[in-house]
């Protein structure tokens, strides 16, 4: 009787560990970690092509001062905040990195929107390059954010629901991930309008 | 002048909803037009191509991922209907999966009739060889101005073949790749192997009951069964009819003696035959000349413009 009933215990408890989510939840939240670092590739991706563009506008539009500072000063800013994979498990950090990528984001716009006032430099072909490179790096990280926000959503969903909730409140201790906010005046278009 | 008006001020709304409910959500995709089935290499939904100009796009493209594994598709649409291309082009590489598995190697040519918009998706294994640059100039010197002109046959071809020699150097066919490709088309030898098994069966099933109907059963089976699956010639069929009976006379009379020592259990298989015509029409059709994306990666990069 003693060894039947051990044996049910021990098949329950087999059950529960392969049905507790333990691997599942892991598993998610290095998806999410994965994810993050195509966020941040696309971005820094977007930080190394900005002195190429300053530099071809410059020659065509020495005048623009204050915009070469405001682009410029920008990208300080995004390149002075080392973030680690730490940052997504932290809602300021991220919300921080977010406002600042945006405001580079609003500095590019203005910069191209200054190009815009100078004929040559847009039939500049360097220029166009650029410009095509900036675009496609744009939609990376549009991209990247979206599909950040979806392996988000799932892991947070996986914490949350029974009995994944429990297992984490127990073992795992697991926090929520924030997702990306959509931008200010949330632009359908991620492209840089000319 | 009014009526314009109202279509600006109703588009304004849309976007500010479109906004609205961005903030809301998790920046899904806008007003979301969902990715058309994948037909072949060139899916010319805009029609904007000549029936000539798609079928010879489509050999070529299939002859280049034959010597290459890169797949490179053709899809124009009518309209946008208010979609951004960008999202939409994301939505198709997600949706179909071009390119092999492990290289990304598959590009998308996108354009939108209405909109006047083209769009180079470009998958991560090629964005080395055909960077957003390259994209970008080839949408915007190689295939504009004979769009602009309206030559679309010219400006499509054109634009490929600036895909397929931008990256051709990339990928090359292993023999291993060309070997998996031509097993695939030699899949019917193997359905008519499978055939051959499930008329065996079927013989014996019904032969055990009767001699004469075991011979009837085997000299259709295995005409059948090589018609099929082998696609083999009328005369053919009809020695391999004489064949099969004397096969089907011969199980029939194993089974008797084998039933005669006890071995039961025939019965079961009552629902052979049906599975037998069922399986073979559907393999016959479904074997031929079939494309479908191999598990590429997309991750946004290329480039658009309008034309």
């Amino acid at each position: 009787m003693k060894r039947i009933l051990f044996a049910v215990a021990a098949t329950l408890l087999l059950g529960l560990l392969s049905g507790c989510g333990y691997n599942t939840m892991q598993a998610n939240e290095e998806a999410v970690i994965a994810a993050w670092g195509n966020v941040e590739s696309a971005y820094q991706r977007r930080n190394d092509l900005i002195p190429n563009l300053v530099e071809v506008v410059k020659g065509y539009a020495k005048h623009e001062a204050d915009t070469f500072k405001a682009v410029t000063e920008a990208r300080a800013r995004v390149g002075s905040m080392q973030l680690s994979k730490e940052a997504i498990n932290d809602p300021a950090a991220l919300s921080k990195f977010q406002q600042n990528q945006g405001e580079l984001s609003s500095a590019l716009s203005r910069l191209m929107v200054v190009a815009e006032r100078y004929p040559d430099l847009k039939a500049n072909q360097n220029f166009l390059d650029l410009q095509k490179q900036l675009e496609g790096t744009e939609n990376r990280i549009n991209v990247a954010r979206e599909r950040y926000n979806a392996t988000v959503q799932v892991f947070n969903t996986s914490i949350r629901t029974f009995p994944n909730s429990l297992t984490n409140s127990l073992l795992l201790h697991l926090k929520r991930k924030e997702p990306f906010k959509a931008e200010e005046g949330a632009k359908v278009a991620p492209k840089v309008k000319f | 002048m009014s009526a314009r008006y109202t279509a600006v001020i109703l588009r304004q709304f849309r976007t500010l909803l479109i906004a609205a409910l961005l903030s809301v959500g998790l920046g899904l995709p806008a007003l979301a037009l969902e990715a058309p089935a994948l037909k072949g290499r060139v899916n010319d939904y805009g029609g904007m191509l000549s029936p000539e100009a798609a079928r010879t796009l489509e050999k070529q493209l299939a002859a280049f991922e034959q010597e290459t594994t890169t797949q490179v598709v053709l899809l124009t649409v009518p309209s946008l209907e208010g979609d951004v291309i960008e999202s939409f082009a994301i939505r198709v590489a997600d949706a179909w999966k071009i390119g092999q598995k492990d290289k990304g190697n598959g590009v998308m040519l996108i354009l939108a009739k209405k909109e006047r918009k083209i769009r180079i998706e470009v998958g991560t294994g090629l964005q080395g060889v055909l960077p957003d640059i390259t994209a970008g100039q080839i949408i915007r010197n190689v295939m504009a101005p004979s769009l602009k002109a309206g030559d679309n046959d010219r400006g499509i071809a054109a634009g490929l073949s600036a895909i397929m020699d931008a990256t051709k150097g990339e990928f090359k066919a292993t023999p291993a790749d060309k070997k998996t490709a031509k097993k695939k088309k030699n899949s019917p030898y193997t359905l008519f192997i499978v055939l051959l098994v499930v008329g065996v069966v079927i013989v014996a099933v019904v032969g055990s009951s009767s001699r004469t109907a075991g011979t009837l059963a085997g000299g259709v089976a295995l005409p059948l069964a090589a018609g099929v699956g082998l696609g083999a010639a009328l005369w053919k069929l009809g020695l391999l009819a004489v064949l099969g009976a004397v096969a089907g006379f011969l199980i029939s009379l194993l089974m008797r003696l084998f039933n005669a020592s006890g071995g039961g259990g025939g019965s079961g298989w009552g629902g052979g035959p049906t599975i037998f015509y069922g399986g073979g029409g559907g393999g016959s059709s479904s074997s031929d000349d079939s494309f479908s994306g191999g598990g590429g990666d997309f991750d946004g990069g290329g480039a658009s413009d309008d034309y």
